[in-house]
């Protein structure tokens, strides 16, 4: 373990919040819905994915085509809002549909027989995508806009004082011999290739130190668009505790979660209280998937969503599935994790160490860690 | 006396089976002989894990880890000791499977005793995350060929398995039968039915759950050993999850633990999708290519056929005619809507356009199937019930002969 390099941990760590707030977002999908209907939602992956091609589609509709590639036409932060808005209600609205048409008939059978269906609308949707959606690089969109170009720095510790004031002389002497070697140049002297050289040699000094320095600095690059994520994330989250929390449908939906029977004789109406924890779930997917797409830039396929949406389902599970808070912390730890693995040199066991957590956790907290264990009573 | 005489023809019978099958399908239909094979070894998988998930009650979506760990463990030893060894070729292979079902034994044990203590969902994802680390971490050993996947070629030419595999299949069968059929299978059905009571009434529950665990991925451990010899090529990517979970809805669609159906499931399931393969059309010998309008105007109708068949269920009653009517009356009508709607579709000229490759269509087709059968048989093919000779002749209207107990 030679190359482990603690100065770009901090920076790991951030990467690692950054891609957790994803899961996280994913996470709440599938905990919700286990919380309603403990139901382990094996479509909300495909929802996912299918969200990253609503963004797509849309964005070419904005006119960021495939064929527009090279000269992005003019756009605004406006193109990414709707953009977010589509692939959200298109996601609520594929949500709303799947409950309808596969689990909503298989309500009253055994749960197994709901999970054999869930698997079933995963392959299918994926294997149907696989008919009619395109491979396609992510959408343009995110190179053109320009909320998402730009980087904020946050320097956490500066080079060595002495290394700085070597770098600042060094840069006055290239700028100087660089002057000379211009104005030589310019005048046609005979010594201007000597000067040249000479600029040249001191720019690659300069070049060595300027490493150095950087590799003595900690410091946090987070581009734009990432923090745009960030707070987006943020921000669906703080809807969702209010609607939970705070409103009517998000008592019914805290009533049918404690007990489904029990809400359904006080007179919740249980149809469309479930109806609409699909939608919430599938539309933060949505948003999360248009995210995808666009700010960490992955290529999209019809099988986009397999691997975060089980890495999602793994974070519900570590926090406690069911639980609200439970699937925004594991999403968050889940990302950490995996960027702390790929930092740590073991980028092949990736996609193992969610399940290496996951299990270690379930061994001594078996309800997740949020969740409570139940002792099964008689 | 009766009791040994109908064991020996049993056996004898199996036995004739997997040699006659054996030596009929390589001597008339070669092509068919590794689907042979893989249908074989998916029934011996579907019918272990229903031992797992459908007898003993534990729900386990790892299968494919214990497939793994067989395939892997006996092709390696293969490919080291095959050359120095006294024992001649089919006596290696079933050494083959003897070690493949040990190693996946010992893998059950590990990752049966810790994660057993969890129960329903929980177990789920455990089983499931331990099947992925097993994978990740077979992707990661260079040494037996990490993703790029291993050639195990000790006999150095295809060799004849079917008859391994099918005995395979029949002790699996045999095994799980005689479990549900005799004392020793009680405590089994008993932790399924109800944990607690059994508990209270003196069954050692984890004891009875790890045994069911380490002889269901035993199985899966042989079947993995014949996998690793027939395909004469293993690599990681052949064990992913949705393995897992085909073997798991097999075992769902057949009917939770019937192991009847859990034969037909995984016969019928495993069947659809290479039957799709070879499917051709009949004038260019070209993979059949489905046209856009037919493959909409199908989904459609497959959607209202569901249902349809689903308001009939609920609502025709009566004598077998008014039902038979009722039901042939939908399927029928589903197919006027199927030819409808793809005459509709047709005269859109975008989708009329489309052309999509059979060979495509296979796995949406088995999604579908799986949705529809799951849709309108909840409980599975054959329920909880098994094949027998009295409930067939039921089925053909013999009224049975009441049992003498």
């Amino acid at each position: 373990m030679a190359g482990l390099d603690l100065s770009i941990l901090p920076q790991q760590l951030v990467n690692g919040l950054l891609l957790g707030s994803i899961y996280a977002l994913i996470a709440l999908g599938y905990t919700m819905v286990y919380g309603v209907l403990r139901l382990i939602n094996f479509a909300h992956g495909e929802v996912f994915m299918l969200g990253a091609y609503a963004a797509l589609f849309t964005s070419w509709a904005l006119g960021f085509g495939p064929e527009s590639r090279g000269q992005p036409p003019q756009s605004s932060a406006l193109y990414l809002v709707i953009m977010l808005l589509v692939s959200m209600g298109a996601c609520a609205l594929i949500g709303a549909l799947i409950e309808l048409l596969a689990y909503r008939p298989m309500r009253n059978q055994p749960r197994i027989a709901s999970l054999i269906t869930a698997i079933g609308v995963s392959l299918f949707i994926q294997y149907a995508g696989g008919l009619f959606l395109p491979q396609s690089p992510p959408p343009a969109i995110s190179e053109a806009v320009s909320p998402y170009r730009g980087v904020m720095t946050a320097v956490l510790k500066p080079p060595p004082a002495d290394l700085a004031a070597t770098i600042d002389e060094i840069r006055a002497r290239e700028q100087a011999a660089k002057s000379l070697a211009e104005a030589a140049k310019a005048e046609n002297k005979p010594e201007a290739k000597g000067l040249e050289e000479e600029y040249r040699s001191i720019q690659r000094d300069l070049r060595a130190k300027v490493g150095e320095a950087d590799s003595q600095t900690v410091r946090i690059t987070v581009p734009h668009g990432q923090l745009i994520m960030l707070v987006t994330t943020l921000v669906l989250m703080a809807v969702l505790r209010h609607i939970v929390l705070k409103t009517k449908t998000g008592r019914a939906m805290r009533a049918v979660s404690h007990d489904f029977d029990s809400a359904a004789l006080m007179g919740v109406n249980v149809g469309r209280v479930v109806t609409l924890t699909f939608i919430i779930g599938s539309a933060l997917a949505g948003a999360g998937a248009m995210m995808y797409a666009t700010v960490l830039r992955t290529p999209l396929s019809p099988f986009l969503g397999v691997t975060p949406g089980i890495k999602a389902f793994v974070a519900a599970v570590l926090g406690g599935i069911g639980n609200i808070p439970g699937a925004v912390l594991g999403g968050l730890l889940m990302g950490v994790v995996e960027t702390l693995v790929v930092w740590a040199g073991f980028s092949g066991f990736k996609d193992a160490v969610a399940f290496v957590v996951l299990i270690i956790v379930l061994l001594f907290r078996p309800g997740g860690l949020l969740g409570s264990s139940k002792v099964e009573k008689v | 006396m009766k009791f040994w005489v109908v064991r020996l023809v049993s056996l004898a019978v199996a036995f004739g089976f997997a040699f006659g099958a054996d030596a009929w399908i390589a001597g008339s239909m070669p092509s068919a002989y590794r689907l042979a094979v893989l249908a074989g070894l998916f029934v011996t998988l579907a019918v272990s894990l229903n031992l797992i998930n459908g007898i003993t009650g534990q729900f386990s979506i790892g299968h494919a880890a214990f497939y793994m760990v067989g395939a892997y463990t006996t092709g390696f030893v293969s490919n080291q000791f095959y050359a120095q060894q006294p024992l001649g070729q089919p006596m290696w292979l079933i050494a083959m499977a003897l070690l493949g079902a040990a190693a996946s034994a010992v893998a059950g044990l590990v990752v049966g005793l810790p994660s057993l203590r969890l129960r329903g969902d929980y177990l789920a994802i455990v089983t499931l995350g331990f099947g992925e680390i097993l994978r990740i971490v077979t992707q990661n050993i260079s040494q037996i060929g990490g993703s790029y996947g291993m050639n195990v070629k000790p006999f150095g030419g295809p060799v004849q398995t079917l008859w391994v595999v099918l005995l395979l299949a029949f002790l699996c069968v045999s095994i799980c039968r005689n479990l549900l059929k005799t004392a020793h299978g009680l405590p089994f059905v008993a932790v399924r039915d109800d944990e607690v009571a059994s508990s209270a009434m003196g069954v050692r529950v984890s004891s009875v759950k790890v045994t069911a665990f380490v002889i269901g991925s035993a199985f899966a451990g042989a079947a993995g050993a014949m996998l690793a010899h027939a395909e004469t090529f293993i690599s990681p990517d052949m064990f992913r999850m949705d393995v897992s979970f085909i073997i798991l809805t097999m075992v769902v669609l057949g009917g939770t633990g019937s192991i009847t159906g859990s034969v037909v499931a995984a016969v019928v399931l495993f069947g659809i999708p290479e039957y799709l393969r070879t499917l051709q059309d009949p004038i260019t010998k070209l993979p059949l290519a489905v046209p856009g309008q037919a493959l909409l105007g199908s989904l459609v109708a497959v959607g209202l056929t569901v249902w349809g068949l689903r308001e009939v269920s609920r609502r025709v009653h009566g004598n077998v005619q008014n039902r038979a009517v009722a039901y042939g009356g939908t399927l029928l009508g589903g197919a006027v809507v199927a030819w409808l709607f793809s005459v509709v579709f047709g005269l859109i000229p975008q989708i009329a356009a489309l052309k999509f490759d059979v060979n495509m269509l296979r796995m949406v087709i088995f999604a579908l199937t799986l949705i529809v059968l799951m849709l309108l048989r909840p409980q599975g093919i054959f329920g909880h019930h098994e094949f027998s000779w009295r409930w067939l002749g039921g089925l053909l209207g013999r009224r049975p002969r009441e049992a003498t107990a």
